[in-house]
């Protein structure tokens, strides 16, 4: 379990990265990783191509980053889900508040 | 040097042996043709002198047999005669015969003539020898060439498979290419690129290519991102490759659904993101230091990220193309890679060549040459092929105590066992979700108290959690116990999860339209979709979860 941050090469996107295990036990460091969002930043991507496991409590922390950043960023992008994850999002009716590509 | 005198009579033959070892050369005596012969077949000779007229075979007959033996290697004959006309001595010529000497035997003249025979003989053999060695290692390179060659085409396998994805050409300037293009699929459905250009070209700059490939078709495989796999080649190839060699590269990622393209690129000339009519949309210009230079600790991950559609294609190209020289030695160039862009809607990759073959005019290709177009489509569904399932039955059960409750992470472990057995690890997020969200209830809810309603209010959310952590440093005496039985015949597992507390209503039907904006209970509903059947004890403090493998 672990999360790594990454902007782009232009600055306008930042990409956090989680492995393993994507619930409460990160409820700090996510919350860290998009806390100096700036101005610059037009896009943050949640990359989950590395995440096996996934529960509500990540749903939440996703929520929660939605209500920090919507004013401040064009889009959140869920990307690189599997496919049981990706049926998680749908079920919880992500994909109409998120970007999931 | 060993002398062969082959003379019928033996006082010449005397004379000319005494005579010869003198200047300490080794003498074997022959008395005729035959004889010669014979011996030749037998022991190494390196100059032969022959007397014309002698019984069973003459030296005219004899000097082109023993030519024939010898082969490619220089053997001077010389014939011993008394003859002095010149029909004799083009005789002796026509037949083979290098030189002559002229009975009575003057001492000088016999040994000026066979030193310089020697040392021409001599020549001969070195050169022989030489010519010998050089065949070998000839033919030892065809073959060692055919081996590579076999291997490379198995590792850098350019199968028809991603034709839809990608129209690419290549021409290596030498047999082996410097140039490496991979293409792949990860599990997810992004289809992965790389173009590669090593260090000068032919076999030393394709060698990387060999680890390169497998480090990327066994990264993709596992769908990682394109800066972990670029990170780890750089990482193989500096400790790989002499510090003058290196590659240069772009590792591209297609996204599943074909919107997103992420790059990381090292050193090759720009990308450009086209076009239906070949206008440049955007240029991706090269953000890092070629693959195999930097140590891990200095190397940069940072990716470019772009939004695409499907009527748009990125072009890639090793800088073969633009550095391609015309007869005055100028550039093919950027300017006229961009016109043959625009030369023709949905531009071919064949095309872009043509474009420089006329430049250069057929001149021969000086380095190795790689173009690719890559169309930025959706993926297909790769269809997996059906899971087996053990047919062995069991069941598990896992007492989880205060002391596990509040430092281990029990749910992942008990979800890594489960997942060994053959089949249900296909399964283990789904199943990772439902012991979690039991187990948490069960933690948060029956052992710690905990009211969710919390994570309503404003920052909540992290309350909700600060709270939890703190409960849990304070717990006393707990115990959760999780119970697991797999029944394959029906295809299912039953989970039950109780915590012994005073139990909850599950408040599952209210939520269920806000179920978004509301804090909690999301995580019941996701219970409910996922698994066949979800029910609660009368008391509230053991659900019984029932989840199909199908």
């Amino acid at each position: 379990m672990s999360l790594s941050k990454n902007a782009s090469a232009d600055g306008k996107t930042l990409t956090i990265q989680i492995r393993g295990k994507f619930d409460f036990n990160l409820v700090q460091s996510f919350r860290q990783a998009y806390a100096d969002v700036g101005s610059q930043t037009q896009k943050v991507v949640v990359d989950l191509r590395e995440t096996d496991y996934m529960d509500s409590s990540a749903l939440g922390m996703l929520l929660n980053m939605k209500k920090t950043l919507s004013d401040s960023v064009e889009t959140i992008q869920i990307s690189n889900c599997r496919p049981q994850l990706k049926k998680i999002l749908q079920i919880s009716r992500f994909d109409k508040k998120f970007d999931i590509d | 040097m060993r002398v062969l005198v082959v003379d019928d009579q033996p006082l010449n033959c005397i004379l000319l042996k005494t005579m010869l070892e003198q200047q300490h050369y080794e003498v074997v005596i022959a008395n005729d043709g035959a004889q010669a012969l014979e011996i030749l077949s037998k022991s190494e000779i390196d100059i032969v002198l022959l007397d014309v007229i002698m019984p069973v075979m003459n030296g005219f007959e004899a000097a082109p047999k023993i030519k024939d033996f010898a082969g490619d290697v220089y053997m001077p004959i010389i014939f011993i005669t008394t003859l002095e006309d010149h029909t004799s001595f083009e005789k002796c010529l026509a037949v083979g015969g290098d030189d002559f000497i002229h009975k009575p035997f003057d001492k000088v003249i016999l040994s000026a003539k066979i030193r310089a025979h020697a040392r021409t003989r001599r020549l001969s053999l070195e050169a022989n020898q030489q010519k010998k060695q050089l065949e070998y290692h000839y033919n030892q390179i065809e073959r060692e060439h055919e081996i590579v060659e076999h291997i490379f085409s198995n590792a850098l396998d350019q199968s028809s498979k991603y034709q839809e994805y990608c129209d690419y050409h290549l021409s290596p300037a030498s047999m082996f290419n410097g140039d490496m293009f991979l293409m792949a699929k990860s599990p997810m459905g992004g289809f992965y690129c790389l173009l590669g250009d090593f260090t000068g070209h032919g076999l030393a700059a394709a060698v990387g290519a060999l680890p390169a490939s497998r480090i990327f078709y066994a990264m993709v495989s596992k769908g990682m991102a394109v800066n972990d796999i670029a990170y780890e080649l750089n990482q193989v190839l500096n400790s790989l490759l002499p510090s003058n060699m290196f590659c240069a590269a772009a590792i591209v990622e297609l996204s599943e659904s074909g919107k997103s393209l992420s790059v990381w690129l090292g050193g090759l000339p720009d990308l450009y993101l086209i076009n239906e009519a070949g206008d440049i949309v955007e240029t991706l210009e090269s953000q890092h230091m070629a693959l195999g230079i930097l140590d891990s600790d200095e190397f940069e991950r940072n990716t470019i990220h772009l939004e695409v559609d499907t009527s748009q294609r990125l072009l890639m190209a090793t800088d073969g193309i633009i550095e391609t020289e015309n007869k005055q030695g100028e550039m093919f160039g950027e300017q006229r890679l961009i016109q043959a862009l625009k030369s023709t809607s949905h531009v071919s990759t064949e095309r872009i060549v043509q474009h420089t073959q006329r430049f250069s005019e057929h001149s021969a290709q000086q380095d190795d040459l790689s173009i690719a177009i890559i169309n930025c489509l959706p993926g297909k569904v790769i269809a997996k092929p059906p899971v087996e399932y053990s047919s062995l039955p069991f069941e598990l059960g896992v007492n989880i105590d205060e002391k596990n409750i509040a430092s281990a992470d029990p749910i992942l472990e008990l979800v890594d066992v489960l997942s060994k057995v053959k089949g249900i690890g296909e399964h283990r997020s789904n199943i990772f979700l439902l012991l979690s969200e039991a187990y948490n209830n069960a933690v948060d809810h029956g052992v710690l108290g905990l009211d969710s309603d919390i994570k309503n209010k404003e920052d909540g959310f992290f309350e909700f959690y600060q709270l939890r952590a703190s409960a849990l440093d304070k717990l006393q005496s707990a115990l959760i116990e999780v119970n697991v039985k797999y029944s394959p015949q029906a295809g299912t597992l039953n989970f039950s999860i109780s915590d012994f507390g005073e139990g909850f209503r599950p408040k599952l039907n209210q939520n269920q339209d806000t179920g978004l904006q509301q804090e909690h209970g999301r995580g019941l509903r996701l219970l409910k979709e996922i698994a066949k059947e979800v029910y609660f004890n009368s008391s509230g403090n053991e659900v019984t979860i029932i989840y199909s493998l199908q």
